[in-house]
């Protein structure tokens, strides 16, 4: 899962980036608001983060940008403003959720969790459920018929976003724009390895090969 | 105070009476005076004449008949005369039985009553010296018609002076109403101010009440203008104060803090408290209170929006209604409104299993605001600990209590009431009674 996180306030933003890494995220930071509006358009994010106070451009102006120009990305906004009337103001220009400052890191987790989940079509369960496959995000591990199978991280990263679209054919290349940061040299190689230790983990079958296409997760409970 | 056009019509009548009575009975007056003038002239010719009819006969003094005017002659013919002697008098014919009584002073008198007729009697008496005699002559004339037409004229005069007085009040109180327009428009106005219909009062009016529509004007501008400043100071505030507190949350959370669970906690305890105090002190801070509305609440408008945010942040499994009357206003600030509802429909929302309706309703005295919930609801006997300034319990922990502190700072504010009561559902119903601001 790729995440863009807008804050200009450096040291929330680095103490976000952190707990988010933890979580398996994959997150770029942006600091100003014009420079939101192009990169969160042009790349492919999964969820964006969007503090309202911005340098540049406001928040809410950013967010109407976005959606005029039909972004469909859920956008989870962060603001120290918490009156009502602004909240509906941040959902009527287009907000998913909204979370005010200052808040616990575990609520925000929970937060970016469920909205991914939701924005999947899955609904709201303590737990992502797929394949007959239950990945523990707290704990980043799976269980399957009952059975608690220990994930490393990259494994973990990689079977989240499997999970989060069974069925669905994956390109390595779409993989890896969705699992890695900006910054990360992306070596597709390293992406076969993760995705044979889950094969070995969980079985071969859970991931078919689909030659010239990519991966295919979930394909064989039809 | 009373109202100008009635200290205006009272002032009008008093003077208009005054002047009026003043001014038709000084002019019947002199009127009247110049009348007997003219009839004075007339007694006095008939006396020379009397005078000149009186010449020496066989036996003394004698009246000449034929110098005698034939209304001397007939009965209370109207004219009569009386010719005193040293010793003796002679009366006109027409007194017939009557005795016309001497004056006592040469001149003119004309109170003299004169039977059966009641004649009122204009007397002229003159005095003379006629051969070696000292002669004194009255004639009289009837006076009753000149004073009935006198008092003729003074009943019409009276009419006409009434219709006129009526005819002025009229007008006057049309030209007043015409005068007073603009202030009467101010005074709607200012009512629909009140009512939260509008935001300016107009400032189409005549000169004398420019300055007052001005000064009201720059007073509501600048009211809007601070309260909206004053809240945008606060909302900078807010993310200023809040930012670093989040950061502060998050690296009490960190993993450099798993060797002192101790310090992790107090960090985290204190961090909270700062949070809440800051929390509802910005909130109490932002409220307009009770200054004049800017824009009406209108619930057709905003009610759909708030009812989303909700079910955006508490999720699609409850239901979330709202009744309210079509087209209803509520005639407070908008931004509190929101905040009050916003506050306990988010409550209501974090204890209720399914259900959550919210109805606004007019009543006589003001508006009914209720939320029910179908959630566990309050007993009976904790439901007074939740407002008493003891044990808040809505204060015990941001997000996890009632959250109602903000919500009675509101009421209280607007001189309302809240009550907790249960719902139909089996859950909480909290009652707001708001009186309609006058």
């Amino acid at each position: 899962m790729r995440l863009l996180l807008v804050e200009d306030h450096v040291p929330l933003a680095d103490e976000l980036m952190a707990g988010l890494n933890r979580q398996g995220y994959a997150v770029d930071w942006l600091a100003d608001g014009r420079d939101a509006v192009h990169q969160g358009s042009t790349e492919p994010y999964d969820l964006i983060i969007l503090d309202l106070g911005l340098p540049g451009l406001p928040g809410l102006e950013v967010l109407a940008r976005w959606r005029a120009e039909g972004l469909p990305t859920p956008v989870l906004i962060l603001t120290a403003r918490d009156s009502w009337a602004e909240r509906i103001e941040g959902l009527k220009a287009g907000a998913d959720d909204y979370l005010t400052k200052p808040f616990h890191p575990e609520e925000l987790h929970l937060r970016v969790q469920a909205l991914l989940r939701r924005s999947h079509g899955q609904v709201n369960q303590p737990t992502l459920k797929a394949a007959g496959l239950q990945l523990d995000e707290g704990r980043q591990c799976v269980t399957r018929d009952g059975a608690e199978i220990q994930l490393t991280a990259a494994e973990f990263r990689l079977l989240r976003y499997f999970m989060l679209h069974p069925e669905q054919i994956l390109s390595k290349s779409h993989l890896a724009e969705h699992l890695y940061d900006g910054e990360t040299e992306r070596d597709s190689n390293v992406l076969e390895v993760h995705v044979n230790h889950l094969r070995r983990k969980l079985g071969r079958s859970v991931i078919e090969t689909r030659r010239g296409q990519g991966y295919l997760f979930g394909g064989q409970t039809r | 105070m009373r109202s100008i056009q009635r200290r205006l019509s009272l002032g009008l009548i008093s003077v208009m009476v005054i002047v009026g009575l003043v001014l038709a009975q000084t002019s019947l007056w002199l009127f009247e005076m110049g009348l007997q003038r003219y009839l004075e002239a007339g007694l006095r010719n008939d006396s020379e004449n009397l005078l000149v009819a009186l010449v020496r006969g066989p036996q003394g003094l004698q009246l000449d008949e034929r110098h005698l005017a034939p209304a001397y002659q007939r009965p209370f013919s109207g004219h009569y005369f009386r010719i005193d002697f040293a010793d003796s008098h002679w009366r006109s014919r027409s007194l017939w039985d009557q005795e016309l009584p001497r004056l006592e002073h040469p001149g003119l008198d004309s109170n003299l009553q004169l039977g059966p007729e009641g004649q009122q009697l204009l007397v002229l008496r003159s005095d003379y010296r006629r051969l070696g005699q000292s002669i004194s002559i009255s004639v009289a004339q009837d006076y009753t018609p000149v004073r009935e037409s006198f008092r003729r004229m003074q009943q019409v005069g009276l009419g006409l002076g009434l219709a006129g007085l009526l005819l002025i009040l009229l007008l006057q109180r049309i030209t007043v109403r015409r005068a007073l327009r603009p202030l009467e428009k101010a005074r709607e106005q200012i009512a629909q101010l009140q009512q939260g219909q509008r935001s300016q009062l107009d400032d189409q009016v005549p000169v004398e009440l420019e300055p007052l529509v001005a000064q009201i004007n720059h007073l509501l501008a600048h009211t809007e203008d601070s309260l909206k400043r004053s809240r945008n100071a606060l909302g900078n505030l807010g993310h200023a104060l809040k930012t670093p507190l989040a950061v502060l949350l998050s690296l009490a959370s960190s993993a450099q803090l798993d060797a002192h669970p101790q310090l992790r906690k107090t960090l985290k305890a204190q961090l909270e408290q700062v949070q809440q105090r800051l929390n509802r002190e910005l909130n109490r801070a932002r409220l307009a209170g009770d200054a004049l509305p800017g824009a009406l609440f209108d619930c057709d408008a905003e009610l759909p929006g708030l009812l989303s945010t909700l079910n955006m942040i508490h999720g699609e499994h409850l239901t979330l209604s709202a009744r309210a009357p079509a087209g209803l206003q509520l005639p407070w600030d908008r931004e509190d409104l929101l905040e009050l509802l916003g506050n306990l429909l988010d409550n209501a929302c974090k204890w209720a299993d399914a259900e959550v309706r919210l109805s606004v309703l007019e009543t006589v005295e003001g508006f009914e605001l209720s939320v029910e919930d179908d959630g566990p609801g309050i007993p009976e006997d904790r439901r007074k600990q939740v407002f008493s300034r003891g044990t808040r319990l809505d204060e015990q922990t941001d997000g996890h209590g009632l959250g109602l502190g903000i919500v009675r700072d509101i009421v209280e504010a607007w001189g309302g009431v809240l009550q907790l009561q249960e719902s139909e559902w089996g859950g909480l119903n909290v009652l707001i009674e708001l009186p309609k601001r006058r």
